[in-house]
């Protein structure tokens, strides 16, 4: 599983994003899609795990919100949601047209009250 | 020195709030394009599968079929041997392990560094034998133009719905192994509509390299790809 990759991307892109302010951040939300093939209980281990060996953000907190899949049918032009992977619109058409699903991607950050 | 002069106005005891999408995983896309712009000539394949589905074995074959029309070159992955590019050089593949560490995937970057070690001058065809798995290497981008996904007759025929971002981003399902279907409770029929329902435009081929079934459609729908991918450099 590549969670730990995910979670060093998340220390990386916070520190570019923020810079210095990164060590005031309480707590983050990352938003995965369904086909994003992300385990939120194991990218939180991978996050605890991280955490514990770097000082500076051992306190902070992770949440981990799961996107459904959503496509898009041509036929009805409307989206659909894609339940048991059957990307398959009620209308019978197939569609591979990922409206929402595949993203990944941190969605909220809080910092810490300031002084 | 644009550092943060946002915080510095927040009121005393205010909680800051940033509602964003900074995306992750995105280093990979941008040396994923990098490869694409570096091989313009080269049709380049991801082979997908679990463990032990056929994939060394089918990159053998089709070296020893199509070698003398094509030069063919091989990036395998292998999370700690080299046994796999060891077979196919014994087939005169232009083969070179990346060993991925015990990592599940190849990223990107892998394949980018492994490409200044590996001779692809006049190389027509780059196949890229991932790490077998079916859950990780379907979120990596590695810059080919096709992606192929084995599936044997041993594994189920349940599989493309458990998986399904690998078979939704595959162009083509090989269902390797078919020599083995009188043995096994697997029907190319069930598979083929799991996986169409998946991804309702992926091809599904069925073949066996023990008996040979498939293999020449295999090397035509190859030799297809290499020429549009000139035809279309050429233009
Ligand atoms: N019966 C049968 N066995 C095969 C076929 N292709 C490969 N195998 C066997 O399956 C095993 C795994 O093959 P390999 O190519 O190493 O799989 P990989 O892990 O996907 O690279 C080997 O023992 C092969 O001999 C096939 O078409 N039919
Ligand atoms: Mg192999
Ligand atoms: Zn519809």
């Amino acid at each position: 599983m590549h969670e730990l990759s995910i979670v060093k991307d998340i220390f990386s892109t916070l520190e570019e994003h923020y810079e210095a302010k990164v060590e005031d951040i309480q707590k983050i939300q990352v938003t995965a899609g369904l086909l994003s093939n992300v385990q939120p209980v194991l990218i939180q281990n991978a996050f605890d795990a991280f955490i514990a060996d770097n000082l500076i953000y051992r306190d902070m907190e992770l949440e981990v919100v799961v996107n459904d899949i959503i496509a898009h049918c041509h036929s009805c032009d409307k989206d659909f949601k894609v339940e048991y992977h059957r990307f398959v619109c009620e209308c019978g058409t197939p569609s591979t047209d990922i409206v929402q699903g595949n993203e990944l991607y941190i969605s909220k950050v809080i910092f810490k009250q300031s002084l | 020195m644009a550092s943060n002069p946002k915080s510095l106005g927040n009121r005393v005891g205010s909680l800051q709030c940033d509602n964003t999408t900074l995306h992750l995983l995105k280093a990979n896309d941008f040396v994923a394009n990098a490869i694409r712009e570096r091989l313009k000539n080269v049709c380049v394949i991801n082979v997908c599968s679990s463990p032990g589905s056929g994939k060394t074995t089918l990159m053998q074959e089709t070296g020893k079929r199509l070698g003398k029309d094509l030069k063919i070159s091989v990036l395998v992955g292998d999370p700690e041997t080299d046994r796999d590019a060891v077979r196919m050089k014994e087939v005169g593949l232009n083969a070179l392990q990346i060993v991925t560490g015990g990592m599940c995937h190849i990223e990107a970057q892998m394949i980018l560094q492994a490409l200044d070690h590996i001779d692809l001058e006049d190389t027509d065809l780059l196949f890229i034998e991932n790490v077998g798995n079916l859950l990780c290497p379907s979120a990596f981008d590695l810059g080919e133009d096709y992606r192929v996904t084995l599936l044997a007759t041993t594994e189920g025929d349940d599989k493309p719905k458990k998986y399904p971002r690998m078979f939704l981003t595959s162009e083509l399902m090989l269902v390797s192994k078919a020599d083995l279907l009188p043995y096994v409770p697997f029907t190319v029929e069930n598979v083929t509509k799991d996986a169409r329902e998946v991804n309702p435009n992926i091809e599904v081929l069925t073949i066996s390299t023990t008996n040979g079934e498939g293999i020449d459609q295999w090397c035509e729908w190859l030799k297809e790809r290499v020429k549009a991918k000139k035809a279309n450099e050429a233009e």
